[in-house]
């Protein structure tokens, strides 16, 4: 499931990974590592909404 | 002789042989909405009806009220009172504290009637009158144990109170005792409130000890009250357990819905248990356990919703962020309670269930502001009918945006939910220096300190404020709330400079829980423990940059300003999840992906439009913009930019760790070849920020954070604007494109704005309106570098392909 940053609309997508954080394709939300924050604004993982 | 009142057909005894004589409440405007609507509709066969359906559900009395707002009560009371008398059954108990409308209908009453009720709320003079009319008609009387110094609520003011209206009654009037229903009052178990655990027990103990001390007095008891603001299914359980266990010391009636009252063997011992520990105050978890029991009941119908009691409707009300008929609804709920009762036991309950909701996800910041609009408004209403508002009692909070910021929707949204949850609150404005906050919060004796602000540097300050506090002497603690704060700012840099509790509040219920520790000697500053993993720092990962880049071409050297913006292409380029979801606070939260698409569609959406409408046939939006363009080179960290003959030099900070990027490194060296920069400021005006400033200050909360962050994002969507049209200026973009790619930077090059991650040093300004003189466009810089109007932003453009956001 794809997740929305509700402070920038940056949308993580676990088939497209996050090359900003240097997070490979393949993984989920809820898998990310600790400390993982938005890559465009730096928001923490609460903030952010499920999209689908 | 045994103590009975009568109908034109029958006498009914007082103290039944199995108690309790049961008295119908239906018949009431304010308690039943058939019966309003009846009422209002000079339906008095349906009004009969009522009556008469009560007597067949087992109602032994017939309470009758038809006070309410725009009607005549004394010729209302005089056409219902003749028309039961010649057909009921079962005898009236006239509900009215009005010695004219009780005067007018007793005579034409043919049995023995009720009065209900007595009080001692202005000290005496109305129960002299009707204790009068009692004497002389015969009628029994109801007391309610109110004085003027309000409802009593433990058992010690109850029993005071009826001592001294059985003085007045019996020893004044000479009423016999038996005369005298004394109804001591019971408030909700169900509200949470830490002080009303014990409220059942206070009522038992206080009718235990009346029935002692006064002997021959009766009791009566409107038993629902004890579960005010518990689910309908789980009240009915709590009112029978509660009705039992009050018969059982000595409550000879109880005003209730007869048809709502179980037999008490009809009751599980399970369900008695969880009723009993929670009346009993028998365990800390009691309330919890017995509304998760009660969770899985099923729900009663709707009709019976509609129908529910006046303090649940204004409940509602709260809950459901609904004015529509409040003042009103207030107006009834003034002839049973004080109005300060009203705010401290019904209006700010309700707010912290509304606390509550939020704090589980279960309800969005613009509807906890619809509910804090609701409550305001009351407050409103009932102020002129309060002495004054009794501030000595209540908990008082100092609230300051620090000096340098200009930011106040964070401290204004906790100065809506604090005051709203009846604290005092003295919102003492932006930009305020360190000593001034010492100074009042000397002068107003405040209980609690609140500091806010937005930006790095206001982080950096409250650190420092505290020094000074420390050395001023305060000793209030104080709570820190603002977006560059972190608890482990809060714990390891502010907290060791100042005695006094300091506390890291991440949002406005966040203080309200602070708040509500202090007041229980439990608040405690702010711990951090060190976590495994710190933050990533996310950015471009390449440190090597390609140096070969040319500049581009720009169309001039030097700065413009642009100021016939078309405003409505602005919507075009709005970030629509940053302002539904982050600012506006529409998240999806718990909701289904359909619920949260349907939300957006009939709500949000709407909204949205009716705004950009209005906002565009009012002319609220001015877009200006100053820009330019100057050739630059970097050394180091610094890029020394051209005018002319002046030379301005940028410092920018670098990230101390690998790949330890700096924007200076995007622009070539002199010895490269040099480079060009752009810069801009644009702003939307001041009208926006003045509407908003209007709508806070009517209290419009709801309309004031939606006007608010509608202002913030359009700023962004016109600096997002703008970086486009100087890139098609460069060269380096042809047209729009989709806005998606704004969000992820989908575009050659990056703009970096002053006073964020990867450039938060605000100083940088001052060169900047050298270059600019954004002044042109109406935009200052603050002794703190902060620009003003509010709705302004900043930038550096930088062309480099391989210049993306990050943070130092």
């Amino acid at each position: 499931m794809r997740y929305i940053c509700t402070c920038c609309g940056y949308i993580y997508d676990p088939k497209i990974g996050d090359t900003m954080n240097i997070i490979v394709p393949g993984v989920a939300f809820a898998e990310l590592p600790e400390g993982w924050v938005c890559p465009l604004c730096y928001a923490s993982p609460d903030n952010f909404d499920p999209l689908d | 002789m045994k103590p009975a009142v009568s109908s034109l057909y029958q006498a009914v005894e007082l103290n039944q042989e199995i108690p309790p004589l049961l008295i119908g409440e239906r018949c009431n405007p304010n308690g039943s909405k058939a019966f309003r609507e009846a009422l209002l509709a000079d339906d008095w066969d349906a009004c009969l009806k009522l009556a008469l359906d009560q007597e067949a559900r087992g109602a032994q009395l017939l309470d009758l009220c038809v006070a309410y707002a725009g009607r005549d009560e004394l010729a209302d009371m005089r056409q219902l009172v003749k028309l039961c008398a010649g057909s009921c059954k079962a005898p009236l108990m006239l509900d009215s504290t009005s010695p004219e409308t009780l005067a007018a209908v007793l005579p034409l009453y043919p049995g023995r009637a009720i009065i209900n009720s007595i009080n001692l709320e202005d000290g005496g003079a109305n129960l002299d009158k009707i204790c009068t009319l009692a004497k002389k008609y015969g009628a029994a009387v109801v007391a309610l144990t109110i004085t003027e110094a309000g409802m009593a609520l433990s058992c010690a003011e109850k029993v005071a109170a009826a001592k001294q209206i059985y003085a007045l009654a019996v020893e004044k009037h000479g009423l016999r005792p038996a005369d005298i229903l004394f109804d001591l009052l019971t408030f909700t178990v169900g509200s949470g409130d830490e002080s009303m655990r014990d409220a059942a027990i206070q009522t038992l103990d206080a009718i235990k000890q009346v029935k002692q001390e006064l002997p021959g007095v009766g009791f009566t008891l409107g038993v629902s009250n004890i579960s005010f603001g518990l689910r309908l299914a789980a009240r009915k359980v709590l009112n029978s357990v509660f009705l039992h266990e009050a018969v059982a010391v000595g409550l000879n009636s109880a005003i209730v819905d007869a048809a709502k009252v179980l037999p008490y063997a009809a009751i599980s011992e399970e369900d008695r248990t969880l009723c009993l520990d929670l009346l009993f105050n028998r365990c800390p978890a009691a309330l919890m356990n017995f509304i998760e029991h009660f969770e899985l009941a099923v729900a009663e119908d709707e009709e019976q919703d509609a129908d529910a009691l006046l303090e649940e409707q204004l409940r509602h009300k709260v809950l459901k962020g609904d004015k529509d008929g409040l003042e009103d609804l207030l107006s009834e709920l003034r002839g049973r309670w004080q109005p300060l009762d009203i705010i401290n036991s019904l209006l700010v309950p309700s707010m912290r269930e509304v606390g509550e909701l939020f704090g589980r996800g279960e309800l969005l910041l613009p509807f906890v502001l619809q509910s804090a609009e609701v409550m305001k408004q009351s407050v409103v209403f009932l102020e002129p009918f309060l002495d004054k508002l009794d501030d000595d009692g209540r908990t008082s909070i100092l609230l300051a945006t620090v000096a340098g910021d200009v930011h106040d929707i964070g401290k204004n949204l906790v100065d809506i939910i604090l005051s709203n949850n009846g604290y005092k609150v003295y919102n003492i404005g932006i930009k305020v220096p360190a000593e001034t906050i010492i100074s009042k919060a000397r002068e107003l004796q405040v209980d609690i300190i609140g500091l806010s602000g937005l930006l790095v540097k206001s982080a950096l300050l409250m650190k420092e404020s505290l020094s000074q506090f420390q050395a001023g002497g305060l000793t209030q603690p104080v709570l820190l709330g603002g977006a560059a704060l972190t608890a482990k700012f809060v714990a390891q840099d502010c907290v060791p400079n100042y005695q006094p509790p300091v506390v890291y509040c991440a949002d406005a219920f966040a203080g309200l829980n602070a708040i509500r520790e202090f007041e229980t000697g439990k608040l405690l500053s702010t711990d951090w423990q060190p976590a495994t993993v710190t933050a990533s720092r996310p950015g471009p990962q390449q440190p090597l940059l390609d140096r070969s880049f040319a500049p581009p071409s720009v169309p001039f050297l030097g700065r413009r300003t642009v100021t016939d913006i078309d405003a409505e292409q602005l919507f075009d380029y709005l970030n629509e999840a940053a302002l539904f979801r982050g600012r506006w606070g529409y998240r999806r939260g718990k909701l289904a992906k359909e619920d949260y698409a349907e939300l957006t569609a009939k709500t949000v959406l709407p909204l949205y439009q009716r705004l950009q409408k209005q906002a565009l046939a009012e002319g609220w939006l001015q877009p200006k913009v100053t820009y330019g363009y100057f050739d630059c080179c970097s050394s180091g960290d610094l890029l020394l930019v051209n005018d002319g003959d002046r030379q301005f030099t940028f410092t920018f900070p670098r990230q101390p760790a690998a790949p330890g990027l700096c924007i200076a490194d995007y622009l070539r060296t002199a010895g490269e070849g040099g480079d060009t920069i752009g810069f801009f400021v644009v702003s939307i005006g001041a009208e926006l920020a003045k509407r908003t400033r209007q709508l806070y200050e009517s209290d419009r909360y709801h309309d004031y954070l939606m006007l608010h962050g509608l202002g913030v994002e359009l700023t962004d969507a016109l600096a997002e604007y703008w970086h486009e049209q100087m890139r098609i200026e460069m060269g380096i973009q042809q047209q729009s494109t989709e806005l998606l790619a704004y969000i992820t930077q989908g575009y050659q090059g990056s703009r970096y704005g002053f006073g964020y991650p990867a450039c938060p040093d605000l100083a940088a300004h001052q060169p900047l309106f050298e270059l600019l003189t954004p002044e042109e466009i109406g935009v200052t810089l603050t002794e703190s570098f902060e620009m003003v109007p509010e709705m302004t932003t900043s930038a550096i453009v930088v062309h480099h392909p391989q210049a993306k956001y990050f943070a130092v």
